[in-house]
């Protein structure tokens, strides 16, 4: 039998019970496309989250003071240490051929006010370096300016959601801002950006990192952030920040440095194996599919007895029997498969419709895995049918009704 | 006790339609034996069937033990044919998987009479049957002869007025078949209507009462 | 019709073809089965996160420095230019439905005794913290109760600084140097584990003004009220409220009950637990599909069977609530082969995986059952309403 005729043969009887046909379509295809969806949603948010971390800027340590011997354990995010991180630190850190910029960054939470009206907001202290750092941009005006980190002037740099509180549609740009008791003068307005893991930086008052200090009446650095001149560098960097810090610190490791490409890794993997583990729970519905499309092509072999015994009477062999039943039950998976993969693409259109900021997309892989999962499924729980029909005694299969 | 009067029954065959009944009027009195006969798609199973209560005429009124029955809804109307009406076909139409004697409780059970008062019934059906020693047997460990014999004490179980037969033989060799007549026309001189529709002129013959229908009408009646 | 002879009569079709209703069933023993496993994890989760969360105590309410703002960023962490004092938490003993009151400076410090050196958590922290806390002393005593602002330089370890820097020999009266000064121990506490992922172990307590001097800083991180049992929360905090808008004369700080976040808590883990309930129940909808295409085959093929039950006399609705029965008696035995595969598989899961919280509780499992059962009436309702609107004189004829 030609490759040709079996498909013809199988798809002519898979069309002639319609009814359950469509219905084990729907089976595999609520499979594949929840495969396929969990995947691809798992990989978008695994893309956007990286993506986020990516527009922080590229290459980046930071250097957080404090260093926990809890291996494993979480960075000391939280909390004091006796000796700080301090500006002199930072500007030392300046000196390393293999680091481009350094960012001090003091952060701190204060009343701004204009005229009456009063928010408390988070208070960035850095320097003019930060805006090349985490990739900022400009609305209006400039960024603070360069110079000596030790001084600075009352000037400040909004975001552009502050801007939209404080000012509303009015011009901020040259008027005077009141934070804690200080007066500042607005000179640049950040652009628009999206909210990135968490901080955002569109509600932020950024001034220069020596004022900051004094508002807040400390010494201390929250971090400093460091961009290394390339990417094959940041190893190098994250030595010679430990390096240059221990030297100033008395022989003492007491800082931590995070870099950014190990946070993106662990981020990666975390992202994966939550993405393998949802797709996995959506794969047992395939198995269930798979159930339901063994049961049928069961009821199938009983039901087509005569057929297949005419079959056999006409000189058909065990294996070609065996063949055709497998075909059919290989054709409806895969038909499945296409269908659940519309049906999946049609609902990532819709999601992403709607949620546009996502970049929700199907996962390049993941029509592959559920056609090769459906496929095998339907191969798998085929060959039972498949097997029962090849076996039947042509005399008693055509003397069945 | 059976009257139908102007029974008109239409079927819609593609494009075209069908007057399988055309202003019928019958009527039976209470143990009658009557033959139905007629050539293919004269509309005589047609007219079986709406005497049972399986299907419902387009037109005309159908009476049976003074009940108008044109009028009931489907409840009232399966309630009529579990009580009154007993049907037997030409190809038994005993469910597989139950033994004779489940297939002979079954309109018992769906009338929801007791369980012990339904084992008496049936074994004493089935005995007078001759088949209680077949009780236990699924219908594909039966003869034909004897499938109809269950098939009858099917029927016959609630005692009903009428019974119903679509070529009880049809589907019989002639030893099995007169064996079935016979059962039947036994049930008959214990005074329940015996209606019979076959193409089979000698069995025609017997009855005591012939109807002969031609394209949805009656064309000739021994009775009236 | 009987209760009795429809149960039996439906339980005779589904065993008359025994490998289609395993199968059938199995499809949705599967459904079932991954449901529970999940909502079993999902709720060990649950149960695993709250004990964590109330080892503390329940009855306790947290300021926090700053307003909370959008950010979420606690005002804790960083800078701010309106502190948090021990006076502040002083004044919030006044309470009276307020037992006790601990500030809490939290930060990273070199402790060294004799040679050995360790790096570790450092906690300055109110006499009050083990009965607010919940925390036992293994030896010797917690800090005693000085003055706030002239507490005496003690230190209390938790065990495993302790088992660090001394080992087995005696850490009672010794000195050690925390950052550049000196303390003397007074107390070692029993092993608390680890809570979130914080080592309450790896710890040293002081007294919390010794710590913001150390730590340089003017304002406290938290402060931790413990209230009577049977008080209400939010009352206290009302109260706690208008003691610090009194004294620093605008709400510049935040405060949480443990009421509303074990409350929230609760909500989000609930919701979780529902999600990953819901991915197990796309196997259970496939299951569902299943049983509807039985069913439709089993229709088809027993339109004769239906057609002589009409003619026996049965109504339109007894012949729709047989194949019904049939469809949730498919579905009710998987659901019960669920069950089983669920909570053996739970049981497997914490048995390999001893750290996997799992926890199958009885109203899930219920749920879960007549969820299985709701699964197969609404698979069987369109088999159902064919069988029952088939007209009898067809019936009776197809073959």
């Amino acid at each position: 039998m030609h490759f040709r005729d079996i498909i013809l043969f199988s798809m002519q009887a898979s069309t002639a019970s319609r009814g359950r046909t469509i219905l084990m379509l729907l089976a595999m295809a609520i499979g594949v496309s929840s495969v396929i969806l969990l995947i691809s949603l798992g990989d978008s948010a695994r893309r956007y989250v990286i993506d986020q971390f990516a527009s922080l800027g590229t290459n980046l340590l930071i250097v957080l003071p404090g260093r926990s011997e809890t291996t494993g354990g979480p960075p000391p995010l939280l909390g004091e240490t006796p000796r700080d991180l301090t500006l002199d630190d930072a500007i030392a850190l300046t000196q390393s051929s293999v680091i481009r910029r350094v960012a001090p960054i003091v952060a701190g939470s204060a009343p701004v006010s204009v005229r009456q009206l009063e928010r408390e907001m988070i208070i960035l202290g850095s320097s003019a370096e930060l805006l090349e750092v985490r990739r900022l941009s400009m609305n209006q005006g400039n960024f603070l300016p360069p110079g000596d980190l030790r001084r600075g002037e009352n000037v400040c740099v909004i975001g552009s959601g502050g801007k939209q509180e404080l000012f509303g549609n009015q011009k901020a740009l040259g008027q005077w801002v009141r934070i804690g008791d200080r007066r500042f003068r607005v000179i640049g307005v950040l652009a628009q950006i999206g909210v990135s893991l968490g901080e955002d930086m569109s509600e932020v008052v950024i001034i220069p990192v020596a004022v900051a200090q004094s508002l807040f009446n400390t010494e201390s650095l929250f971090r400093i952030v460091v961009e290394a001149t390339s990417e094959d560098a940041i190893a190098r960097a994250k030595e010679a920040v430990l390096s240059i810090i221990r030297s100033r610190h008395e022989g003492e490791d007491d800082i931590t440095v995070i870099t950014q490409d190990a946070v993106l890794a662990t981020f990666n993997k975390i992202f994966k194996a939550l993405t393998m583990t949802v797709g996995g729970i959506a794969a047992i519905s395939l198995v269930v599919a798979g159930i339901m499309i063994m049961n049928i092509m069961l009821v199938a072999v009983s039901n087509r007895r005569a057929e297949i015994g005419l079959l056999k009477a006409l000189g058909a062999p065990r294996h070609q029997i065996m063949g055709l039943f497998l075909t059919e039950s290989a054709l409806l998976s895969i038909a499945g498969a296409v269908l659940g993969f519309l049906l999946a693409y049609g609902t990532m259109e819709l999601l992403a419709g709607f949620f546009p900021e996502y970049s929700l997309a199907l996962a390049l892989w993941s029509p592959f895995i559920a056609a090769s999962l459906a496929l095998g499924t339907g191969i798998v729980f085929g060959v039972m049918p498949a097997k029962r029909a090849a076996m039947l005694e042509p005399a008693l299969a055509l003397s069945r009704r | 006790m059976i009257r139908l009067q102007q029974i008109q029954r239409v079927f819609q065959v593609g494009e075209e339609e069908v007057h399988a009944l055309r202003n019928v009027d019958f009527s039976a009195d209470k143990g009658e034996y009557i033959a139905i006969m007629g050539p293919s798609g004269s509309g005589k199973s047609t007219l079986l069937n709406i005497i049972g209560l399986l299907d419902r005429p387009d037109g005309g009124t159908y009476e049976l033990d003074s009940i108008m029955t044109t009028t009931l809804n489907d409840r009232e109307q399966a309630h009529v044919r579990r009580h009154k009406i007993g049907f037997v076909f030409q190809f038994f139409h005993l469910v597989p998987r139950l033994t004779a004697e489940q297939n002979v409780e079954l309109p018992l059970v769906l009338a929801g009479v007791d369980k012990d008062e339904r084992h008496l019934r049936v074994r004493e059906t089935l005995g007078a049957f001759g088949i209680g020693d077949r009780a236990r047997h699924r219908p594909d460990q039966l003869s034909g002869g004897q499938r109809q014999r269950v098939a009858i004490a099917r029927a016959t179980i609630m005692k009903p007025s009428v019974i119903l037969a679509d070529e009880p033989t049809g589907n019989l060799d002639r030893a099995s078949g007169n064996d079935v007549v016979h059962i039947l026309e036994e049930l008959n001189r214990q005074a329940i209507t015996l209606i019979m529709v076959t193409h089979d002129p000698e069995l025609g013959e017997r009855a005591k009462r012939r109807i002969k229908m031609v394209d949805g009408g009656i064309e000739e009646d021994t009775g009236s | 019709m009987h209760v009795q002879d429809f149960i039996q009569l439906t339980v005779n079709a589904v065993r008359s073809q025994r490998m289609r209703s395993f199968l059938t069933a199995l499809g949705i023993a599967v459904g079932i089965g991954s449901v529970v496993l999940l909502t079993s994890l999902g709720e060990g989760l649950h149960r695993f996160m709250l004990a964590e969360f109330t080892q503390f105590g329940t009855n306790l309410i947290g300021i926090n420095p700053g307003k909370v703002t959008t950010h979420g960023v606690s005002g804790a962490l960083i800078s701010n230019v309106r502190p948090l004092s021990i006076e502040d938490a002083q004044a919030l003993k006044r309470i009276p439905q307020v037992v006790d009151v601990v500030s809490v400076v939290q930060g990273n410090a070199a402790v060294e005794a004799g040679k050995r050196q360790r790096r570790t958590t450092i906690y300055g922290i109110d006499p009050a913290a083990p009965e607010v806390f919940k925390l036992q002393v293994a030896s010797g005593r917690f800090l005693p109760d000085d003055p706030p602002r002239a507490a005496r330089s003690f230190a209390v370890l938790g065990s495993k600084v302790r088992e660090e820097l001394f080992g087995s020999g005696q850490a009672l009266g010794e000195r050690i140097r925390i950052g550049s000064e000196r303390f003397r121990v007074i107390g070692s506490m029993e092993s608390k584990g680890q809570l979130l992922g914080f080592d309450l172990d790896d710890t040293v307590w002081i007294p919390t003004a010794k710590a913001l001097a150390m730590f340089n800083r003017e304002s406290l991180m938290e402060i931790d009220v413990l209230y009577e049992e049977g008080s209400s929360a939010d009352e206290v905090a009302s109260q706690i409220r208008k003691i610090l808008i009194a004294r620093h004369g605008s709400e510049d700080f935040t405060i949480t009950t443990q009421e509303k976040m074990l409350e929230v808590l609760g909500k989000i883990l609930n919701i979780l637990t529902l999600a990953v309930g819901g991915l197990g129940g796309i196997s259970l909808l496939v299951g569902g599909v299943g049983i509807l295409t039985i069913m439709t085959i089993a229709v088809n093929e027993r339109t004769n069977e239906i057609g002589l039950l009409r003619a026996l006399g049965s109504e339109k609705n007894q012949i729709l609530g047989l194949f019904l029965g049939e469809a949730i008696v498919l579905a009710s035995i998987g659901g019960l082969a669920g069950l089983l595969l669920g909570v053996g598989g739970a049981w497997l899961l914490g048995f390999l995986v001893p750290a996997l919280p799992t926890h199958t509780s009885w109203t899930y499992l219920l749920a879960a059952e007549m969820l299985a059962a709701a699964v197969g009436l609404l698979a069987g309702v369109l088999p159902a309403r064919r069988a029952a609107a088939l007209n009898p004189v067809d019936a009776l004829r197809s073959e």
